[in-house]
């Protein structure tokens, strides 16, 4: 045979196409079972879990409602929330530091979607990774605790740059630690332009109807 | 950090294309990551190594292009933005609400690899 030059292909191709296109089949799973699926990202312990726990109790009886929540290790928080009555499925995630849609797609037939209104996505603490992972949430909330810093919107923008709604948490804490809520709330517009903001305390329950507001999908 | 995850995913994407063009292996290939992908472009190029070992992108050269946030302005246009001031006009401070550029995570190009005589 004889040589020829080395051929250049142009490609131009979304490197995260396959879960791109797992992500669309998880939305129209969820279209078709009429399931609103929300993916709750943040940094570790900014509040995911204990919202949910919140949530699960508040609305008990009300909406139908089951988690799948990732973990890099442990079932701790499947069973934290499955102390709700509500059904709460673990993704181990081992190593990796995100849900994608794969994982999600592997956990959806333990669920009876056709009866759930509502399916909460927990996230693996991590302000980085999940960005990039469409999981094929309905939305997308990401949470920042009044106690890790103003800046953190700024720092993570591709994790705020994708958020449908941002969620203040702990705001029972803010004045015990000195929490700038206007600073807080200029970075996170900066990062996502007219994004909305809810302010709540999982703790006290302030603020919370905005937040099932949006659970309900009536905006936030 | 993802950047492995990222890269075993453009291995997937670049394998498919190497079959594609019938070429067992690449010498060289360019990916296109912008400001806002989340993505370090370092990390990414210290991942790829181990993730392509015994594929067709073993010993490839990686080259990451990084692309800048662009967003408009209501009375600049087209602006190129700077990722730690978020969406914001750096002439004026106007929202520029959504990302003109600079969120994709996208194989660009490959370079196909000479057959060694031993594929032949
Ligand atoms: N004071 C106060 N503490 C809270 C509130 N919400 C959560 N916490 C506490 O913050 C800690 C972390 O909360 P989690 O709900 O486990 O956080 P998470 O985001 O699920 O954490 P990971 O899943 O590990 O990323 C726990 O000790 C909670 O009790 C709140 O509204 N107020
Ligand atoms: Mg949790
Ligand atoms: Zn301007």
């Amino acid at each position: 045979m004889t040589a020829t030059n080395p051929r250049i292909v142009t490609v131009r191709q979304n490197i995260l196409k396959a879960n791109d296109h797992t992500a669309a089949e998880n939305r129209a799973a969820f279209a078709a079972a009429g399931v609103r699926a929300i993916n709750l990202a943040s940094s570790p312990g900014a509040g995911k879990t204990a919202l949910l726990e919140r949530t699960l109790r508040d609305l008990a009886g009300q909406v139908s409602m089951a988690v799948a929540v990732g973990d890099l290790a442990t079932e701790n928080d499947a069973a934290r929330l499955r102390q709700h009555g509500a059904q709460a499925e673990q993704i181990v995630t081992g190593t990796v530091c995100h849900l994608d849609a794969a994982m999600v797609q592997g956990v959806l037939p333990r669920f009876d979607l056709a009866g759930l209104e509502v399916l909460f996505l927990e996230n693996v603490g991590n302000l980085v990774c999940p960005s990039s992972y469409d999981l094929g949430e309905a939305a997308r909330a990401v949470l920042i605790s009044t106690t890790e810093g103003e800046d953190k919107p700024l720092k993570y923008p591709t994790m705020f740059n994708t958020a449908d709604v941002v969620v203040i948490t702990k705001m029972d804490l803010a004045d015990a630690v000195g929490f700038d809520r206007d600073l807080c709330r200029e970075n996170i517009d900066r990062a996502r332009p007219g994004v909305p903001v809810i302010e709540l305390s999982s703790r006290s329950g302030a603020g919370l109807d905005a937040w099932f507001a949006f659970v309900r999908g009536q905006g936030a | 950090m993802h950047e492995a995850s990222i890269a075993l995913s453009l291995i997937d994407v670049a394998s498919e294309v190497l079959r594609e063009h019938g070429a067992a292996r690449a010498s060289a290939l360019t990916v296109r990551v912008g400001a806002w992908s989340s993505v370090v472009p370092e990390a990414l190029t210290a991942a790829f190594p181990a993730c392509a070992a015994g594929t067709g992108l073993e010993g490839a050269r990686l080259s990451v292009v990084t692309v800048p946030g662009v967003g408009d302005c209501p009375a600049h246009g087209r602006v190129t933005l700077d990722v730690t001031r978020g969406l914001r006009c750096p002439s004026c401070g106007a929202p520029t609400p959504t990302l003109v550029q600079g969120d994709e995570l996208e194989l660009d190009e490959i370079e196909l690899a000479e057959p060694d005589l031993e594929d032949v």
